[in-house]
């Protein structure tokens, strides 16, 4: 398996993937409790506010995502959660997910970051976008897995399927 | 692949072979001439326990959190192989060794990279659901956990008494390990390039060098001995291969022989994934076939074309075999 990359866009696998991939996690390296220094686009991952996903598309308008402003994710049960379009990955019956709405304001390239390895899908007019890299963020950040989509300007939706609790630290972010 | 069974791809027949030790036919979609795969006994083939092998295949309450099913690491668009030189468990642990791809693994056995007692594919499955050298799945000792996901689901239910109707239905390990068996031995690849003698002139020289130097291990129609060999002199500790099991030091560093069908979607390679290309893998053979040192540029290219000609793409985009589109009817 890939170890864990050091942070660099270049440290992102740059070739086209799957609408969602889990990353691999393997490498824990010590941490001390220092939080390791994070590049401008991440930011707001320190600073997370408490968000409950939505179960359902319909309902998602509170489960907004501000792009650059990190999130405590709250999902609920995977049983509970009514897709846009099926997981490649669904979690099972003791997983947790859910849906978030974000607007790109410009188009260009949007990373989702999370805490986990859950699996994401992020959806435009009910079809996945296709991601252009992933991979971990830096060592002892709690980014554990990146992937990066490139985005027109729009609304779209975020996709949060086997995650295997409820929290989850998430954060959208546009690179430069 | 014997080559008259190549020659008559074209014709590919739904042979009807009969499982082993058993009278019950099942239509097996293999090539004309080409005998079916054996099954064990107690495990017969039927459409009900195929689909139920399929659903659980890609269902992740088969893991303890819910988070990783058997469809996590062996992804159809890679041959049901990962991609990754090995996977972390659903803890973090880190894999040991490089996911393997699936394709006519009902042919295969003994199965795994180095555990000769591993020989049917009900046996192998308890390793990642059940196992902790690694942990994968993680759900040793939590057979009545499984047990509990799985019947509270009518569907479930259901298909479990249709497939198992002599055993009433009954939703324990054994059964469950029986459907993902006989689901698999439908993963059934042969519709490459090699199979359809539709070789370049590149892959056409690549197989004549296959034949002198490669074949005596990767030998067959899914190109494996099954039998154990070091490839390398160097042995990492980490993982002394079949010596693990049979503690004996002359087996330190042997692997089974893996099968290279879908050999352009199952990188990277080597019981480690430590080969990221076909050429790696190829020149780190060096040592078990001195000849591979000797290779132009020019025929390790034509070997690589052989292997990548060894591709079905239509078995890594085959609907049969992907996650199903509806459970007992309706939307999955």
């Amino acid at each position: 398996m890939n170890r864990c990359l050091a942070f660099a866009a270049s440290a992102l696998a740059a070739f086209a993937l799957p609408a969602a991939s889990h990353a691999e996690d393997a490498h824990k390296p010590a941490c001390e409790g220092v939080p390791a220094p994070l590049p401008a686009e991440l930011a707001g991952w320190h600073d997370r506010a408490p968000l409950n996903a939505a179960k359902r598309a319909d309902r998602i308008g509170k489960a907004t995502l501000s792009i650059g402003q990190g999130a405590d994710a709250v999902l609920v049960r995977t049983a509970d959660v009514k897709y846009v379009l099926r997981p490649e990955k669904p979690g099972g019956s003791v997983s947790y997910g859910g849906l978030f709405a974000f607007t790109a304001e410009q188009a260009g390239t949007f990373r989702v970051a999370l805490g986990s390895g859950a699996w994401i899908d992020v959806v435009k007019d009910g079809k996945a976008i296709e991601s252009t890299a992933h991979g971990h963020g830096p060592d002892c950040s709690g980014v554990r897995k990146m992937v990066d989509f490139p985005l027109e300007a729009g609304s779209y939706i975020l996709q949060i399927a086997a995650n295997r609790q409820a929290q989850l630290p998430l954060l959208v972010t546009r690179l430069p | 692949m014997r080559r008259a069974a190549l020659a008559l791809f074209g014709l590919v027949a739904l042979a009807v072979g009969t499982a082993a030790a058993h009278p019950q036919a099942w239509r097996w979609d293999i090539p004309a001439g080409m005998a079916a795969p054996e099954v064990p006994a107690d495990n017969p083939m039927s459409a009900a326990k195929v689909e139920l092998g399929r659903r659980l295949f890609y269902d992740a309450d088969l893991s303890i959190d819910g988070t990783m099913s058997c469809a996590s690491c062996h992804e159809q668009k890679r041959a049901f192989a990962d991609g990754n030189r090995t996977r972390p468990g659903v803890h973090g642990d880190p894999g040991r060794r490089n996911v393997p791809g699936l394709a006519n693994v009902a042919y295969l056995s003994p199965l795994t990279w180095a555990d000769p007692r591993l020989s049917t594919l009900e046996a192998q499955s308890a390793v990642p659901v059940f196992g902790d050298n690694p942990v994968e799945m993680g759900m040793k000792g939590q057979e009545a956990e499984l047990v509990r996901r799985l019947s509270k689901d009518k569907c479930y239910r259901r298909m479990f008494r249709a497939a198992f109707p002599k055993e009433r239905g009954k939703i324990e390990p054994a059964t469950v390990a029986k459907a993902l068996g006989a689901f698999q031995r439908t993963l059934l690849s042969y519709a490459s390039p090699y199979d359809r003698d539709t070789l370049s002139a590149e892959a056409r020289r690549g197989k004549a060098l296959f034949a002198r130097h490669c074949a005596t291990c990767h030998s067959g129609a899914n190109f494996s001995d099954g039998r154990f060999h070091a490839i390398e002199s160097e042995v990492a500790p980490s993982d002394p291969g079949l010596a693990e099991t049979s503690g004996r030091a002359e087996d330190r560093g042997k692997f089974r022989t893996p099968g290279l069908r879908n050999a352009g979607l199952t990188a990277p390679y080597l019981h480690d994934g430590s080969a990221a290309t076909l050429g790696e893998a190829i020149r780190r053979h060096a040592f078990a076939v001195p000849a591979v040192n000797q290779l132009t540029a020019e025929q390790s290219a034509d070997l690589v074309a052989l292997l990548e000609a060894l591709t079905d793409r239509t078995f890594a985009s085959d609907p049969r075999f992907a996650y199903p589109e509806r459970f007992c009817g309706k939307p999955s």
